[in-house]
């Protein structure tokens, strides 16, 4: 998900999740390139070179099959969500 | 630290290694640099937890590579081409891959003394193995040569 909105390379992104979970996830290197590892494999992200940095960094990027996925998870989660909230309701009333 | 780290760093297999290396370093030490700042506690929290995920992070790769499923599929590495080992070599392999998991076990457990007897099987089993891909002229991806 950290990768929706922009490339981001191994650093970054260790930064960016601890952010989206409120600083309650902080990657270790082993964990991140771990998952990395499997993403580059399942083809769901791609490496480059980036650019536009002072120093040579490899960042990644999602790929458009990635991005399909993400959208799945998220309808998943979604979907999810919905069905929490309407059994608690349930249990309320 | 990054003596530690690198130490901690082999235990990875060599592909990943390759691929990696200098990458996970460099966000290493980008990371220490910042948790040093934060006083002494945060930054010994930090390199526990980080050398924690090496151990782990390479059993996983360990266990990944050895069930033959490959990856990194980008331009630095390329799938290695799966081929049948001959038996005593990939008994041998998996000698190895025992004694790898039980030393990343017993020290993942702070079970030192025995990740000695493990790291001391380990290196027998890594020597066998390097003679026997010698004597059937197999490459470490597995490849025959």
């Amino acid at each position: 998900m950290s990768l929706a909105s922009q490339p981001r390379h191994g650093y970054a992104l260790i930064k960016d999740i601890e952010t989206l979970s409120n600083h309650r996830v902080r990657l270790s290197t082993g964990t991140l390139y771990g998952a990395l590892r499997r993403l580059l494999d399942d083809l769901w992200i791609e490496r480059f070179e980036q650019e536009d940095t002072s120093r040579d960094k490899q960042a990644y990027r999602l790929t458009a099959e990635g991005r399909r996925q993400l959208q799945l998870e998220l309808e998943r989660l979604k979907q999810l969500t919905r069905v929490g909230i309407a059994r608690l309701r349930m249990n309320e009333a | 630290m990054t003596l530690a780290y690198r130490a901690l760093f082999r235990l990875y297999p060599r592909d990943h290694r390759t691929c990696f290396g200098a990458e996970m370093q460099s966000v290493f030490e980008e990371a220490a640099q910042e948790h040093r700042s934060r006083g002494r506690a945060a930054y010994l929290r930090f390199v526990l937890a980080e050398y924690a995920g090496l151990v782990s992070g390479a059993g996983t790769a360990w266990a990944v590579k050895l069930a033959g499923r490959g990856y990194l599929h980008d331009q630095h590495l390329a799938r290695p081409a799966a081929v049948a080992l001959p038996g005593e070599v990939q008994e041998a392999q998996d000698r190895l891959t025992a004694n790898l998991t039980g030393l990343l076990h017993a020290i993942s457990h702070h079970q030192f003394l025995k990740a000695r007897v493990y790291a001391a099987e380990e290196q027998k089993a890594r020597e066998e193995l390097r003679l026997l891909r010698e004597k059937y002229n197999i490459a470490e991806s597995g490849d025959l040569v």
